[in-house]
C-alpha cells in the first residue's frame, strides 16, 4: 500500500459514480469500479466491491436507474444508468464539492 | 428517513432472498470480468482469480454493506432474535408452558376487564354525535329528580330552540300476541321525535313521523332488531302484518338497525299520544330526552331551560312548586358516579395481578438465566456484544409474552362470553363489550409492555464478564446478585398481594354486612310475579279493585300457599311514584312516595304495625279513604307540621287517577303506621312512605305477591292454574323469590366484591408460585452448603428454620411495604363500601394472616426438600 494511494474520501464516491454515469452512459458495476480506478490514475485505493452499497443506495434514491443486460462474458448483470433526478443530484454535488474545495483552498492559502 | 426510502427499504425486507441472489449473480459476474481483463494483462488464470478478488476486497463485507443499505437492518436482526428466542423457548417447554400460563391469565384478566371500561368509560355512546344528548328534569329540590307534565313538556317543545329534537317517554308493557302463546314484552311509548334524539333510523320501513303522536293516528308499532328476530322469526313481510298489543291491533310501520337498542329491554316503541286530560300541570310522568342543535353547548341549554321553566312557574302558579330544571348529558345518566368508581377499581386491581404475574415471569426469567450463564458467557466470549446478547434476551421475552398475550386473548373472549348475563345487567345498554380491534391493541400494548417490563431486569441482570469467572461461576452455581434481584420481585409480589387481598376482605366484609342487613320483611318462601291488566277488560277502577280481591282469594286458597298479597311495588325496589301530602296548618308539600298495596301485603311480609291498623279488607271503594304511613313519614310530619301522633289525623294527598293521566287530592285519614321495609338500595336513608289501600286507589300493573308453606317451585304450576282460572288471557311476567329480588337490589355490591376477590385469589396464587419458585431455586443452589452444615451436626430443625426464616423475611418485608400500599390506596373504595371503612383494621390483619400462612405453606416445601438432603451425595456430587 504505497502513501501516494489514498482511499475514497467520504462521500465522494456517490459523487464520482453520478459523473462516470453521466460521462459514460449505461454500464454495469465492474466497468463502472474500472472507469473510476483508470480516471484517478491508479492515485486512489478503491476496493472495487464498495461500489455496489453505493450503487444500491443511489437507486433507492432514485439517481439512477438499472436494467438487466448480458455482461461481455455472457452473464446477466444489472446496468446503471442516470435519471433526470440523478443528473439534477450531480449538479447539485458538484457545486456542493466546488463550494467546499474552493474555501478549503481559500483557507490554505490566508493561513500559509 | 424518505417515504421513498421507507418502501424501498420494505419492499427489500420481503425481497430478501431474491435480492441476495442477485447481489451473488453480480458479484460473481464481476469477477469474471476482472479475472478476464488480469488474464489479458498476462496473468495466469491463478493469479488472475487472486487479483481479481484482491481488487474487488471483502467479499462478505460489500454484502453486509449491502444488505444494511437496502433495507432495515435493525428488522432483519430483531426477526433472526424472534426466530431464535422461540427456538430456544421451545427447547424449554415446561417454563414457556408455565410463564405463558401465567401471563395468559394475567393478560387475560386485563384485556377482559378493559373491554368493560372501554365499553363502559372510553367508548361515546353508540349514537351519532352523543355529546348533543341530554336527559332534561325538574328538580324541585337539589338532588330530587322529578318527571314532567304534559303541558310543561310541550311548552318546553316549543320555547326551548336549544334543542334539535326533544322527547318525552313512558315506559310501557304490552302482552303481544303473534300467533303463539302471548308474551309480555316491555316498550316504550314515545313522541315522535324519539327517533330524532337516538338518532337511529330503520332497517326496514320507518321510524314515526310527526303526525303519528297526534290523537286519532292509528296504532303502529316500531320493534327494535332484536325482538323481530326474537319474537317474530325475522320475518321480512313484518311490515304488513298486524299485531295484537294487548289486544289491540297496531301495524308494524319498522324495525330498527342492528345496534345499542338490542342490548336494551325496551323491544318496541309505540307513539305517545297525549289525551287532553292528560294536559295537566300537576301530573308529573314523562322522562324527557333531548339533542342539542349543533353548536349549542351545555350551559346554554341550562340556562334557556331554566329561564323557560321560571317563566312557567310565574305563569302557572300551583301549590308553590318550587326548584329548577336539570339538562345532564346522556353519557353521564348512564354511567353513574357508582358503576364509575366500581369499574375503575375492578381495573385498577386487575392491573395489580398483571404487575404480579409480570413480578413472577421477570423472577422466572431471572432463574432462567442464572441457568444460562454459562450458555451466554461462551457466546459473549466468541464476540457477541453486550447489546446483542441484552437484544436477544429481550427478543425472547418479547416471544414469551406475544404468546401470553395471544393465550390472554383467548381467556378474556372466554371471561367475557362467562360474563355476559353479569356484564348486560350491571351495565347500561350502550355499553358494548366484546374484542374488537381497540382491545386488541390493549392487548398487543399490554404484551410488549410486559415483555419490556418483565424482560428488561433479568436481561441486564444476565452477567457478560469475563469468561473464567462466570463458567466456574456457573460450575459451582452460587449466586449474587440474581438471587437479590428475585428476593426483591417477590417482596414486591407479596405487597401487591396485600393490597388486593385486602380490598377484596374489605369488599367481602361489606357485602356480609349488607346481607346480614335488616330488610325489615320477611323474605322467605316468598314468591311473586307481575300482572298488567289490559284496559280493553278492565276499563274501571271497580273492574281492576274486583280482580285484586279474587286474585287474593283464588290464591290463597291454592294448597301450599300459606299468604297471598298484591302490591305496586315489592319491598326492596324503589318507588317509583311520588306524590304531595299536605298536612293541615301548614302550605308545605311533604313529598312521599306513593305505594298502593291489599289488605294482605303487611302480614305476607311480617311488616309490623306500630300503631293503630293496616290497611284492612273495609278501606274500598266508597269506604272513607284511608293510609298507613311509615316511620319516616310519621318523623317527616312531625318535623314539618308538628304532628306528634299522627294516626287519626286527616291530611290531603294527591293521588294519581286509574286510566287518565289527572290527579285528585282527597282527604284521607292515617289509620296506622308501621315499622319502615327497606326501599332503596342499603346505605340510603329510608324515604318517607305512604301505603294506600289498592282497593281504593287501583293501579292496571300490581305484582302477585305468594308465600308458601315450603319450596315455592312445587306451587308455581298450582298458582298459574289459579290465575288462568280467573282470566285466561292475562300473562304472568317476571317470576322471581323474593330472595332474588334482593340480590338484584344487592347486585351493585356483591359483583365487584366477587370479581375483586376473584382477582385477590389470582394474585395470592401467583405470589405463592413466585416465593416457591425462589425459595426451592435458593435450596437447590445451596445443597452444598446445606450438606456441609448437616455434616458438621446441624440438625433438620436447624435447616428447616434457616429456609422458613429466608421465607418469613422476604413475606414480613412484603408485608410492611403492602400495609402503606393498602393505606395509600383503599382509600379509592370508600364509597363502595357499606359500613366497613376503608382503614378497618380486621381487614388488614386477616390480610396479613392469609398471606403469611400462605407464605408459609410456599416456603414448607422447598424447606422440607432441605431436610431431606443426603449430605454424602451432595457432598459428592459436587466434588
Amino acid at each position: 500500500m504505497s502513501k501516494q494511494q489514498s482511499e475514497v474520501p467520504y462521500g465522494t464516491l456517490d459523487l464520482l459514480i453520478l459523473k462516470t454515469l453521466e460521462a459514460m452512459g449505461t454500464m454495469h458495476g465492474y466497468a463502472i469500479a474500472r472507469r473510476i480506478e483508470q480516471v484517478s490514475g491508479d492515485s486512489l485505493q478503491l476496493s472495487q466491491g464498495s461500489v455496489y452499497p453505493a450503487l444500491v443506495r443511489l437507486q433507492q434514491e432514485g439517481w439512477i436507474d438499472t436494467e438487466w443486460g448480458i455482461s461481455e462474458t455472457s452473464r446477466k448483470v444489472k446496468f446503471y444508468s442516470l435519471t433526470r433526478t440523478g443528473r439534477k443530484q450531480l449538479r447539485v454535488e458538484v457545486a456542493n464539492w466546488e463550494k467546499a474545495t474552493a474555501l478549503v483552498a481559500r483557507f490554505l492559502e490566508a493561513s500559509s | 428517513m424518505t417515504v421513498r426510502r421507507l418502501v424501498e427499504g420494505t419492499l427489500a425486507l420481503m425481497r430478501k432472498r431474491r435480492l441476495d441472489r442477485e447481489l451473488e449473480d453480480e458479484i460473481l459476474a464481476h469477477l469474471e470480468l476482472a479475472e478476464r481483463d488480469a488474464m489479458a494483462r498476462g496473468l495466469s488464470p491463478d493469479e488472475a482469480r487472486l487479483a481479481a478478488r484482491r481488487s474487488f476486497g471483502g467479499i462478505e463485507q460489500v454484502k453486509e454493506e449491502h444488505r444494511d443499505r437496502r433495507g432495515f437492518r435493525w428488522i432483519e436482526t430483531l426477526l433472526r432474535d424472534l426466530r431464535y428466542g422461540l427456538g430456544s423457548l421451545l427447547r424449554a417447554p415446561g417454563f414457556t408452558a408455565v410463564v405463558v400460563g401465567v401471563l395468559a391469565l394475567g393478560i387475560g384478566a386485563n384485556v377482559a376487564m378493559f373491554g368493560v371500561v372501554d365499553g363502559v368509560l372510553l367508548k361515546p355512546l353508540p349514537f351519532p354525535e352523543p355529546d348533543r344528548m341530554v336527559g332534561v328534569w325538574e328538580a324541585p329540590r337539589p338532588g330530587v329528580s322529578n318527571a314532567t307534565s304534559v303541558p310543561d313538556f310541550l311548552d318546553w317543545k316549543r320555547l326551548a330552540t336549544v334543542f334539535e329534537a326533544l322527547s318525552a317517554e313512558q315506559t310501557v308493557s304490552a302482552a303481544i300476541d303473534s300467533g303463539g302463546e302471548p308474551v309480555r314484552l316491555s316498550g316504550k311509548a314515545v313522541t315522535a321525535d324519539y327517533f330524532r334524539v337516538f338518532a337511529t333510523g330503520a332497517r326496514l320501513g320507518r321510524t314515526f313521523t310527526a303526525e303519528e303522536d297526534r290523537p286519532g293516528a292509528a296504532g303502529v308499532v316500531v320493534l327494535s332488531h332484536a325482538a323481530w328476530q326474537n319474537y317474530f322469526g325475522a320475518d321480512p313481510d313484518i311490515l304488513h302484518r298486524r299485531i295484537l298489543l294487548d289486544g289491540e291491533p297496531h301495524r308494524v310501520i319498522g324495525v330498527l338497525q342492528r345496534g345499542a337498542f338490542d342490548r336494551d329491554q325496551t323491544q318496541f316503541w309505540k307513539p305517545l299520544v297525549f289525551t287532553p286530560a292528560q294536559q295537566v300541570r300537576e301530573i308529573h310522568w314523562l322522562a324527557v330526552y333531548g339533542r342539542l342543535r349543533g353548536g349549542a353547548t351545555l350551559n346554554q341549554a341550562v340556562e334557556r331551560m331554566q329561564a323557560i321553566h321560571a317563566a312557567l312557574l310565574e305563569l302557572h302558579p300551583i301549590d308553590n312548586r318550587e326548584g329548577t330544571i336539570v339538562v345532564e348529558p346522556l353519557a353521564r345518566l348512564l354511567v353513574g358516579a357508582n358503576l364509575q368508581r366500581s369499574v375503575s377499581v375492578a381495573f385498577g386491581a386487575v392491573a395489580l395481578v398483571l404487575l404480579i404475574a409480570c413480578a413472577n415471569v421477570a423472577s422466572l426469567l431471572l432463574a432462567r438465566g442464572a441457568t444460562r450463564r454459562k450458555e451466554l458467557a461462551v457466546r459473549a466470549a466468541l464476540g457477541a456484544g453486550r447489546g446483542r446478547l441484552i437484544s436477544q434476551l429481550l427478543a425472547e421475552s418479547i416471544v414469551l409474552c406475544l404468546m401470553g398475550g395471544a393465550a390472554g386473548v383467548a381467556v378474556a373472549r372466554l371471561l367475557i362470553r362467562a360474563a355476559a348475563p353479569i356484564l348486560s345487567q350491571a351495565l347500561p345498554f350502550t355499553a358494548d363489550v366484546r374484542i374488537d380491534l381497540r382491545v386488541l391493541g390493549f392487548a398487543a400494548a399490554v404484551s410488549l409492555g410486559v415483555a419490556l417490563l418483565a424482560g428488561a431486569l433479568p436481561a441486564l441482570q444476565t452477567p457478560f464478564g469475563n469468561l473464567s469467572e462466570s463458567l466456574n461461576r456457573a460450575a459451582r452455581g452460587s449466586s449474587g446478585a440474581h438471587v437479590r434481584a428475585r428476593r426483591a420481585i417477590v417482596v414486591g409480589e407479596v405487597a401487591l398481594s396485600l393490597v388486593l387481598v385486602c380490598g377484596a376482605v374489605l369488599l367481602f366484609r361489606s357485602l356480609l354486612k349488607l346481607q346480614r342487613l335488616d330488610t325489615g320483611v320477611r323474605l322467605e318462601n316468598v314468591i311473586t310475579m307481575s300482572v298488567d291488566l289490559p284496559v280493553g277488560a278492565y276499563p274501571t277502577p271497580q273492574k281492576a279493585a274486583l280482580f285484586y280481591q279474587t286474585a287474593a282469594q283464588r290464591l290463597r286458597a291454592v294448597p301450599g300457599v300459606a299468604q297471598a298479597a298484591l302490591s305496586t311495588h315489592l319491598p326492596l325496589q324503589w318507588i317509583g311514584n311520588g306524590e304531595g301530602l299536605k298536612a293541615p296548618g301548614t302550605d308545605k308539600f311533604v313529598y312521599v312516595r306513593f305505594k298502593r298495596v291489599d289488605p294482605g301485603y303487611f302480614a305476607t311480609f311480617g311488616i309490623p304495625v306500630l300503631r293503630g291498623r293496616g290497611i284492612a279488607d273495609r278501606d274500598r271503594d266508597g269506604a272513607p279513604r284511608a293510609i298507613v304511613i311509615n316511620q319516616a313519614l310519621a318523623v317527616r310530619l312531625a318535623d314539618v307540621a308538628g304532628m306528634k301522633d299522627p294516626v287519626g289525623k286527616t291530611v290531603r294527598l294527591t293521588c294519581p287517577g286509574y286510566l287518565e293521566k289527572r290527579v285528585f287530592m282527597p282527604e284521607v285519614e292515617i289509620v296506622g303506621v308501621i315499622r319502615s321495609e327497606r326501599v332503596a338500595s342499603p346505605g340510603s336513608p329510608d324515604p318517607a312512605v305512604a301505603y294506600v289501600p289498592l282497593a281504593q286507589v287501583p293501579a292496571l300493573g300490581v305484582r302477585l305477591i305468594v308465600r308458601t308453606r315450603a319450596e315455592t317451585a312445587a306451587v308455581m304450576p298450582a298458582i298459574r292454574k289459579a290465575m288462568r282460572e280467573i282470566d285466561s288471557n292475562l300473562p304472568l311476567g317476571d317470576v322471581a323469590t323474593m330472595q332474588q329480588v334482593r340480590e338484584r337490589t344487592l347486585s351493585g355490591s356483591s359483583h365487584p366484591a366477587w370479581l375483586i376477590g376473584a382477582f385477590a385469589g389470582v394474585a395470592v396464587l401467583l405470589t405463592a408460585i413466585g416465593l416457591y419458585g425462589v425459595l426451592s431455586h435458593a435450596v437447590t443452589q445451596q445443597r452444598r452448603e446445606i450438606g456441609i452444615r448437616m455434616a458438621l451436626g446441624a440438625r433438620s430443625f436447624d435447616v428447616l428454620s434457616h429456609v422458613l426464616w429466608n421465607a418469613m423475611s422476604m413475606v414480613a418485608a412484603g408485608l410492611v411495604l403492602g400495609m402503606l400500599g393498602a393505606f395509600a390506596l383503599t382509600r379509592v373504595m370508600k364509597s363502595l363500601l357499606f359500613e366497613v371503612s376503608p382503614l378497618d383494621p380486621v381487614a388488614l390483619i386477616v390480610a396479613c394472616i392469609s398471606i403469611a400462612l400462605i407464605g408459609l405453606v410456599a416456603g414448607f416445601l422447598p424447606a422440607n426438600r432441605a431436610v431431606h438432603i443426603d449430605p454424602v451425595t451432595t457432598l459428592r456430587d459436587e466434588g
